[in-house]
């Protein structure tokens, strides 16, 4: 059985084809409304989230972080061993890195000076990047720097720093933190080079993502602090995150509102193409009428072309949309197979079912018009 | 005996035209029984298009009784009606009136292209044979001569063997020959099919072929 066939197995269908072939210019112009539609609201769909995923990349580090220090009211100068076991406590699987701070003067070969700020922690490989050598999990004796202050002071990888009389190997550079004090110089040393400070100046909490980060924070400062009292402060940049995020949901719906303008505009053009076609065919409808083609079939028919118009306008359009999402991806994130994962290959289908059911829904009213004309009047005319 | 396949009782038509009532049919009695030919003529105006309406199904007496095969008819609903033209009765039109997207062959199996009925296209390839064109089954309209139109127009009333065949001006849009090949065509499948045939015209040629012939003057049955 050829496909012909097949087609004619649904009466209907076939008879709708051979109607939308009679006018290809008509046809095909009523579905590039249709595919423009589509195109305009799978591919600002398609960037919403692009943008959106951009921006929570660049986000992504600070905002899954919670960053925790005494508080005014606390009676310590700094977070306590006891107040930090208490914290991993809460975390939960999150990571609790407790760092210790001070300041420092690093001495170069040629006698220059350079002043530098000192953190102390364990597990620096989890807070921190390095550019070049290597970043082990644990320091034991060796050091991070910043880049920068490595270049003024003419120090290399493997070169020593001197730190409280003790001798530290530069393991790997880093990039500058930005601001702090020290002037963005920072000089990164195992806890137990700081072992002279009793408290902890910040303890950091790393966790999966923003969500559990605010998790976090909220259940640290209810453990803490009662009321006003501030024992610790707690900083978290989830709340942020959920701003930037709740904004970009804002700006995705708009762009969907443009995009389906565009589609009303293709289902009016629809209606009126439907409409006039139906309105040429008056008298051919009257003769399929009165040799006994029922008024369902009639309808039927005709909202078949309005279907078929929905589909090809729509997967063409859809086709179209994911070569905009494509580009739309490589420019905004980076990665131009993001393209395929759900969150924007959902508008591809969106569009795609916009466009069917808005055709049918243009195609209602010519079909149903078309179907309960008057065999006698359409024959006459 | 011949029995009655269409038969009109008194039947009146009004249309309401603005303020004015017009009267198309002012109670017409007609019957047509198999294998006859019956030609209606009479000057425009008469209500001879309304007539065939009437007889077709097309449209619905103001007063009086249609009756199809025996049953009444008159108070059928839309899609009642649909289904009894769908299963007895054939149209031929004046203009041909074949769809121009459609080969002959599906032209003519057009009022049944929704049946799920596996050997339509076969009745369909018989009829066109029945009125050579077994060499056209495969051309549009637009690749057939008027007078192959209307044959094939013939072969779709008669895809679902209907009891009566309606014709409105079958041959107005013919030449003298091509429009007597039609009239054969017609004699010749009245009386193997054994089906009525009502005809309009103007035409005298019609006429000759016809076994009776009905007078419509004003809406109203003449001798």
């Amino acid at each position: 059985m050829s496909i012909r066939d097949l087609l004619w197995q649904l009466p209907s269908v076939g008879m709708a084809w051979r109607n939308l072939g009679r006018s290809r210019v008509r046809t095909a112009l009523a579905t590039l409304g249709i595919i423009i539609g589509v195109v305009a609201i799978a591919s600002l769909g398609m960037a919403g989230v692009a943008i959106q995923q951009q921006a929570t990349s660049n986000l992504g580090g600070i905002a899954d972080e919670v960053t925790i220090r005494s508080g005014t009211d606390s009676t310590t100068d700094g977070v306590t061993q006891e107040q930090v076991d208490r914290i991993r406590d809460v975390a939960g699987d999150a990571t609790v890195i407790p760092e210790k701070t001070n300041s420092t003067t690093l001495t170069a070969r040629d006698g220059s000076e350079r002043f530098v700020s000192v953190t102390g922690l364990t597990r620096a490989s989890t807070l921190y990047e390095v550019s070049s050598g290597d970043n082990p999990d644990r320091l034991r004796s060796g050091a991070l720097l910043t880049n920068s202050t490595a270049q003024q002071l003419g120090l290399e990888i493997g070169d020593p720093v001197e730190y409280d009389g003790q001798l530290y190997r530069i393991r790997g550079l880093i990039e500058s933190g930005g601001g702090g004090f020290g002037g963005g110089s920072e000089l990164v040393l195992p806890l137990s080079a700081l072992r002279d400070q009793n408290y902890y100046d910040s303890v950091t909490i790393v966790a999966s993502d923003g969500d559990e980060a605010q998790r976090i924070s909220d259940a640290v400062e209810t453990r803490f602090n009662e009321g006003d009292e501030e024992i610790l402060s707690v900083t978290s940049f989830a709340s942020i995150q959920e701003n930037v995020g709740s904004f970009l949901d804002t700006l995705n719906l708009a762009l969907l509102g443009i995009g389906s303008i565009s589609l009303i505009v293709a289902s009016v053009a629809i209606l009126n193409v439907m409409l006039m076609s139906t309105i040429e065919r008056r008298g051919e409808i009257g003769v399929l009428r009165a040799v006994g083609i029922r008024r369902g079939e009639v309808l039927r028919m005709i909202l078949a072309e309005a279907a078929f118009l929905g589909i090809i306008g729509g997967f063409v359009g859809a086709a179209l949309s994911l070569g905009v999402g494509l580009v739309a991806f490589e420019v905004l994130a980076g990665d131009a197979t993001l393209v395929f994962g759900w969150a924007s290959v959902r508008y591809l289908l969106l569009g795609f079912g916009f466009a069917v059911v808005a055709s049918l829904l243009s195609g209602l009213y010519p079909a149903w018009k078309a179907a309960n004309d008057p065999p006698v009047e359409a024959l006459r005319s | 005996m011949s029995t009655s396949v269409i038969e009109l009782d008194g039947v009146v038509k009004r249309y309401q035209s603005g303020e004015e009532t017009i009267e198309a049919l002012k109670g017409v009695d007609f019957t047509a029984n198999r294998g006859e030919m019956v030609t209606v003529i009479g000057p425009s105006g008469s209500g001879k298009s309304t007539m065939l309406n009437m007889i077709g199904l097309l449209d619905t007496p103001s007063e009086g009784n249609v009756h199809l095969d025996g049953r009444d008819v008159t108070d059928f609903s839309e899609d009642e009606l649909t289904e009894e033209r769908r299963s007895g009765i054939g149209f031929v039109f004046q203009a041909f009136h074949l769809l121009p997207m459609l080969t002959a062959t599906e032209n003519v199996e057009l009022p049944s292209m929704w049946d799920t009925d596996v050997d339509r296209r076969d009745r369909a390839i018989d009829l066109l044979g029945r009125v050579g064109l077994s060499d056209r089954l495969s051309h549009t309209p637009d690749q057939l001569s008027g007078g192959q139109q209307q044959r094939v127009a013939i072969a779709r009333a008669l895809i679902n063997e209907p009891d009566i065949l309606l014709a409105d001006e079958p041959t107005g849009n013919l030449d003298q020959d091509t429009g007597a090949t039609i009239l054969d065509e017609l004699t010749r499948l009245k009386e193997e099919e054994d089906i009525a045939i009502v005809a309009v015209t103007h035409d005298e040629q019609l006429v000759e072929y016809a076994d009776r012939e009905v007078n419509l003057v004003d809406g109203e049955i003449g001798e």
